[in-house]
């Protein structure tokens, strides 16, 4: 458990080093950046940005203070917002996690149950339409899906709204069950295109391991010995077939946060993605590279969570 | 019925090269198992329906230009933002182009993305993999924790960076970009199968003659690693699609060339998701989703075919 731990570390830092080399090759000077959104253009200005921004150092230098400034909680001021990145995005990072945390519980709940469906109806129609059905979301261009639902219930019905995480003009804080209601309803669409989006791979992957499952000894000494075909499913199949999903789970958060990117973007739903996305379009470096960082520790963590779930379900599996 | 390729490969090749018996019997063999697995991928239904769908695809892309009426760049003013016609099956755009016109010309460079960043992302990845299965050690250690890395990183949002990073954006650019950033996968993949190949008995009789590590990869590893890699990059060619409509619709794709990520990004720019005409919205979208459903069925029947275990009911 240890190495792993070592191991997601340097993780980390190779995911910062990155991240300090690729912002370095933006083809644009930071200092003009941070001047252009400043009213008193001056030279004087431009050279004082130098100055606070340490460009004057070596490359080495940059490097190990970036380093330090990371580990100290100073990630940067956006050129954009003028104030530190974390305060910027800290209420998006609340958002973010709300949407995909609901998408992502809904995509294992029904995609194992369709899954499992599907695998017991090997072969039949249940299973292609299942499996079809399936596939023909999991290609589907996240934002574009999002599209097609904004025409369909926003844009030609009404039924729900068509932009932002709840009504203009209102703030989350305190809580009250209108709001609730309000949140829920501006966040049905998002959630459904990432869901839908999302619960093709699970149901693909539940349905394949379960087919494999299935052919094993245990079954058949679980239906010989008397069992009925849902106890052998809930008792000997269930828990095997599960197994593979938390491992895919871990390794397709990185795609989920793609997914949530496309989805705010189309849905102004303003979350880390809606933030990532303006931040590139308006060359807000800091910023970008502020999301990139907890972006990717927040794969490197999911990985390892995946790792102790995993043992706890699987006796088998040893972590080294 | 259908034809049984497992027999005509066979007789065809060893027709082909009956002069030299040797040769004729080695080849028909080879022949006669790329046949049986064609015949296997043929009888799954996924495999029938995705084959039919991208030959459509690659028959549009080599000769839409024979068959579209309109010019691409042909603009008119009085017939800007139209809805679905005959005339223009699929709308037409701001500008008065017709999008059908646009989404042909837009087929080529899409298939070219994608088996072009498949090509770069299964070679990185199949290089990578086995060098670090192989050679392990410290090496496998240095190799792997570069990959999680990439493997750790918001895909999308790296590829965002290193598009907007890139100063000139063409097809060529964006195919090294969107190749880049997808090895790590198979990399893994083609690192666990080394590795459980590497303690074989063939490996080490192999070393016990005295073969040497490049002849053992190349005879006895890689062969055994290039179904996996096979039925991984049709997958990978369906997300490279993806990928590259992606970042045209956030303007960041190439920008010399017509891709269906681009007609939808103007469409999305003029509000057609709202105002309509939703055809200039839902076809070029329709297209993407069907190269990649053909790419993603012919993947699955491709692992069905592949794991024996999967086809035995």
């Amino acid at each position: 458990m240890l190495k792993r731990i070592i191991n997601a570390f340097i993780t980390v830092l190779l995911i910062m080093s990155l991240n300090f080399v690729l912002f370095r090759m933006v083809p644009s000077d930071p200092a003009l950046l941070m001047m252009n959104r400043d009213p008193q253009t001056t030279m004087a200005v431009y050279w004082r940005n130098v100055e606070t921004m340490g460009l004057n150092d070596s490359l080495p230098e940059q490097y190990i203070g970036y380093m330090i400034d990371t580990f100290t909680l100073e990630w940067g001021t956006s050129y954009e917002y003028r104030m530190p990145v974390f305060e910027v995005t800290k209420a998006a990072i609340g958002w973010t996690i709300l949407l995909v945390g609901t998408s992502t519980a809904l995509v294992f709940i029904i995609g194992m149950a369709l899954g499992k469906v599907a695998a017991m109806r090997r072969g039949k129609a249940t299973d292609i339409s299942i499996t079809g059905f399936g596939i023909f979301f999991y290609g589907m261009p996240v934002f574009w899906f999002a599209i097609v639902l904004l025409i369909i219930f926003a844009g030609n019905t009404s039924w729900f709204p068509v932009a932002f995480r709840m009504t203009p003009g209102t703030e989350p804080f305190p809580i009250t069950l209108d709001k609730i209601i309000d949140i829920l309803h501006h966040m049905a669409l998002p959630t459904a295109v990432m869901t839908i989006g999302g619960v093709a791979g699970v149901i693909l992957i539940m349905r394949n391991s379960l087919v494999d499952v299935l052919t094993e000894d245990y079954i058949l000494t679980g239906y010989a010995k008397g069992l009925s075909g849902k106890q052998v499913m809930r008792r000997h199949a269930g828990p095997n077939a599960r197994l593979p999903i938390v491992t895919t789970l871990a390794m397709d958060v990185a795609f989920i946060f793609g997914g949530a990117f496309q989805v705010e973007i189309i849905f102004s739903y303003k979350g880390i993605g809606w933030y990532t996305i303006m931040a590139i379009w308006n060359s807000d470096y800091p910023m970008c590279q502020f999301i990139f960082l907890i972006g990717g520790v927040a794969v490197v963590v999911a990985n390892l969570v995946a790792d102790l779930v995993l043992v706890k379900l699987d006796p088998r599996v040893q972590i080294t | 019925m259908m034809v049984r390729f497992e027999v005509t490969l066979d007789k065809i090749t060893r027709k082909a090269f009956s002069r030299n018996p040797v040769l004729a019997d080695k080849l028909g063999l080879t022949a006669k198992s790329i046949g049986r697995t064609t015949d296997h991928f043929l009888d799954t239904w996924m495999g029938k329906a995705g084959l039919i769908i991208i030959f459509f695809f690659i028959f549009v892309a080599i000769y839409a230009r024979l068959f579209i009426e309109y010019d691409r760049f042909e603009m008119g003013i009085y017939d800007h933002l139209l809805d679905m016609s005959w005339e223009h099956p699929f709308g037409t755009d701001n500008m008065g182009r017709d999008v059908l016109t646009r989404a042909a010309e837009g087929t080529e460079p899409s298939l070219i993305v994608g088996f072009a960043a498949m090509g770069i992302s299964m070679i990185l990845g199949t290089l990578v993999g086995l060098a670090s299965g192989y050679v392990g050690g410290w090496k496998d250690e240095v190799i792997m924790r570069f990959n999680d890395m990439f493997l750790s990183i918001p895909w999308l949002v790296l590829m965002i960076v290193l598009a907007a990073v890139l100063e000139s954006r063409s097809l060529g650019t964006i195919i090294i970009v969107i190749g880049i950033t997808g090895w790590s996968g198979t990399a893994r993949i083609v690192r666990a199968q080394v590795l459980s190949l590497k303690e074989r008995q063939f490996v080490e009789r192999a070393r016990a003659i005295g073969a040497g590590d490049g002849h053992i990869i190349m005879k006895h590893i890689f062969p055994n690693v290039v179904p996996l890699v096979f039925a991984n990059a049709i997958l990978t060619i369906a997300i490279c699609i993806l990928s590259e409509a992606t970042l045209s619709f956030l303007r960041l794709g190439p920008s010399n060339v017509e891709t269906w990520g681009k007609i939808l990004s103007d469409a999305y720019q003029q509000s057609a998701a709202l105002n309509g005409p939703y055809a200039f919205i839902i076809m070029p979208g329709l297209c993407i989703v069907f190269v990649v459903l053909g790419f993603t069925f012919m993947g699955y029947a491709m692992d069905e075919v592949l794991n024996p275990k999967l086809r035995q009911r």
